[in-house]
């Protein structure tokens, strides 16, 4: 008897679980009568001008869809994962979500989020792709699968400040290139100055690890290759020893990692990396303080970069097939032209269309007034997909190999023994 | 009977002087440590009148003061309604902590039953369990209930609270038996005797938990960032956070948020600043 219920049971659980999972029933062409759908979204949960633009976009949708009601749950980008978990547990099926990269792996192994290969008919997802960047669409896939579309991302610039420049006698119209000019810079700015030289917003609290891995991919470094951890390989060691040699030098600055986008705001900062997001913020600080000035990431010699993204991608959750039409359609608005117009003019993220830089009717006008964009958009051409890491512990993984990095930065010990070791102990959590 | 005599002795002045010099260094301590706990409060309300391009300058005052931080906040988060939603979700909080906690008292203290020191105990452990361990069961039971989203939502699940019953618990106990005996033997009830003989006389005790539990439902942060969805439906700490965002943090809106919502708790405080401080000297910090 016992046995049987158990057997009971485990069949419940297993059918339970593999549900999220199931074969897709074909959606439906439309959505022909009222249905709402659940929108988790990070930018609604501030204050920013995220915030604005995201609800001008439902607006926008909701005027093209009148059938279908968008109903958004706002929350914090470092809870929304969290959110989403209690929601599927609570049995309130999120159907489109913003997340971020970061957690792509377990998004689509562990969380059951649509691929849209399964969820959408090949030619279909063939016409909404057109026009889109390769590298862009290549940010949301496991496995070859397309299970994150790529909306709301960035990868890191170089921000620095002229007047510094021009006080520690650089030629401000000659922007570091390279690292070995971010180093030279630095020591300058930090010598004849005193005020810090370089940071880059690479070690925490809040930017996972795009920075960090943009250093190290520059480097022809990778922190994973497959299910093996790499992070402290030959060339992703050099590119930390490289960090290191500024920190001793005094061209790195030694400060609070979750201060360093202040103080650079403040004036107190040459150079600081970090993703374009921040510019419209940091223009603010700047007005006629001092003359703000940016540049693509700097490379190692003549290798080329390779700037990682930053931001987020949408995933849909929706079981449902009318849900799950609704929810592609929503997937499409956010990521059409006119979408893009409004979340790269109005927030500062790239657009994933290139088509619409210098077209008048899109963004043509905007990027003509704001110059300082190009850097950004200059660096689409070697987008580099950000790597999730895999397995239930990748949060702990990653946390691991961020801890060393800061210590074999900002340690005394040595630097390669320090990931090494990290490596070694990390490896045990991974699948 | 012995008197000491040896202050007679020094020379007055000695004595008065160094009576003079203790007292001028005793007060300049205190001064400087008012300052420095001052001082965070001050340079809060000074940034939020920052403008946007100055937030980071150093200066005591800004050269020009700007209430454009207070209008943003206004304007761009439903930050009255979240103001509005906190102070019934605090005050209702506070009001039931005091009503279920007299209950709870009240039963343990009355009724010598076998196993009250397990209950008791059991009450007390509750109280180690943290949040997190009970947060998601928590927000499954809401989410069936329908309770997402909504004030009820945030109030229930801290209307009880094992601080509050063991608060009172130990009010209660000290309460002299004789006056019980003497109201059970006039005929009164449980309920007559909870309301209107020892309600009325623990006065302190009440004050002391209304306060905390006041204050403390003030701050709470992660039960409402679980359960409510839309901003409006929020409270005053989910408001603040909103001003640190993906984008760069907005300092200036956020010290004149922050301002906002400490106004109340200072109000609370200067009403009732002896009771909030034996509160706070009489059941530690919460």
């Amino acid at each position: 008897m016992l046995r049987r219920t158990t057997l009971k049971l485990t069949a419940a659980f297993t059918a339970a679980s593999l549900l999220p999972f199931g074969a897709f029933a074909e959606m439906p062409a439309a959505v022909d009568k009222p249905i709402t759908i659940t929108f988790y979204n990070y930018n609604l949960a501030s204050a920013s001008a995220g915030a604005d633009a995201t609800k001008e976009l439902i607006a926008g949708f909701e005027k093209k869809f009148p059938n279908i009601k968008v109903e958004p749950v706002a929350v914090p980008s470092n809870e929304i994962m969290s959110r989403v978990q209690a929601d599927i547990v609570a049995g309130q099926q999120p159907d489109v979500a913003q997340l971020v990269f970061r957690d792509l792996i377990y998004i689509a192994n562990d969380l059951g989020a649509n691929a849209l290969e399964d969820m959408v008919s090949a030619d279909e997802l063939k016409t909404h792709f057109t026009g889109m960047l390769p590298q862009g669409l290549e940010l949301g896939k496991v496995d070859g699968k397309t299970y994150g579309l790529a909306y709301t991302f960035s990868t890191p610039i170089l921000y620095y400040n002229a007047d510094l420049f021009k006080q520690a006698g650089l030629d401000p119209d000659q922007a570091p290139k390279t690292w070995d000019d971010v180093a030279l810079a630095g020591k300058a700015i930090k010598d004849k100055t005193g005020k810090n030289g370089f940071f880059p917003g690479a070690y925490g609290p809040v930017d996972g690890t795009f920075v960090y891995q943009a250093i190290v991919m520059s480097n022809g470094g990778k922190v994973r290759d497959g299910d093996t951890l790499t992070f402290a390989g030959s060339n992703a060691a050099d590119a930390v020893k490289m960090l290191r040699e500024m920190v001793d030098s005094g061209a790195h600055a030694k400060i609070d990692p979750a201060s360093a986008g202040d103080t650079f705001a403040a004036g107190n900062m040459g150079m600081f990396l970090y993703t374009s997001a921040l510019l419209s913020s940091i223009k603010k600080s700047a007005a006629g303080k001092f003359d703000l000035r940016l540049a693509p990431m700097p490379s190692f010699g003549e290798k080329p970069t390779a700037p990682t993204n930053s931001g987020s991608a949408l995933f849909v959750f929706s079981q449902d097939p009318e849900k799950q039409r609704a929810s592609y359609e929503l997937l499409k608005y956010l990521t059409s032209k006119e979408a893009y117009t409004i979340i790269t003019s109005k927030i500062g993220y790239l657009p994933l269309r290139l088509d619409i830089v210098d077209d008048p009717a899109y963004l043509g006008q905007w990027v003509k007034d704001n110059p300082m964009f190009r850097a950004n958009l200059k660096q689409l051409d070697h987008l580099t997909a950000n790597i999730a890491f895999p397995g239930p512990n990748y949060r702990q993984v990653e946390k691991m190999m961020m801890d060393s990095v800061r210590e074999a930065i900002f340690g005394s010990g040595d630097p390669v023994a320090t990931l090494k070791a990290a490596q070694e102990q990390g490896q045990e959590l991974m699948p | 009977m012995t008197t000491d005599t040896s202050r007679d002795h020094s020379p007055s002045g000695v004595s008065s002087g160094s009576g003079a010099l203790r007292k001028v260094a005793v007060h300049g301590v205190m001064i400087f440590l008012s300052l420095v706990s001052i001082f965070p409060i001050y340079w809060m309300i000074v940034t939020s009148l920052r403008p946007e391009n100055e937030i980071f300058s150093t200066t005591l005052w800004p050269s020009d003061p700007t209430l454009e931080n207070y209008v943003f906040v206004l304007t761009r988060v439903p930050m009255l309604q979240m103001l509005a939603n906190t102070t019934i979700v605090a005050a209702a909080t506070a009001a039931l902590q005091v009503v279920t906690g007299l209950f709870a008292a009240y039963a343990l203290v009355r009724w010598r039953m076998r196993l009250a020191g397990v209950v008791h105990g059991l009450i007390a452990l509750s109280w180690l369990v943290p949040f997190q361990v009970t947060m998601i069961p928590n927000y499954v039971l809401a989410s069936r209930l329908g309770l997402l989203d909504t004030l009820t939502g945030l109030i229930v699940p801290n209307a009880a609270h094992a601080f509050a019953i063991l608060l009172l618990y130990h009010g209660m106990r000290s309460f002299p038996v004789e006056i019980l005996e003497a109201a059970r033997i006039d005929g009164a009830k449980s309920w007559k005797i909870l309301w209107q003989i020892i309600t009325p006389n623990m006065g302190a005790p009440i004050a002391s938990l209304s306060i905390i539990a006041f204050i403390s439902a003030w701050n709470e942060y992660f039960w409402p960032l679980l359960l409510s969805r839309k901003p409006e439906n929020s409270v005053v700490q989910i408001g603040l956070q909103m001003f640190m965002t993906q984008e760069g943090n907005l300092w200036g809106p956020l010290m004149a948020a922050a301002a906002l919502a400490s106004l109340p708790i200072l109000v609370i405080y200067l009403l009732l600043q002896r009771h909030v401080i034996e509160s706070f000297m009489k059941s530690g910090i919460r």
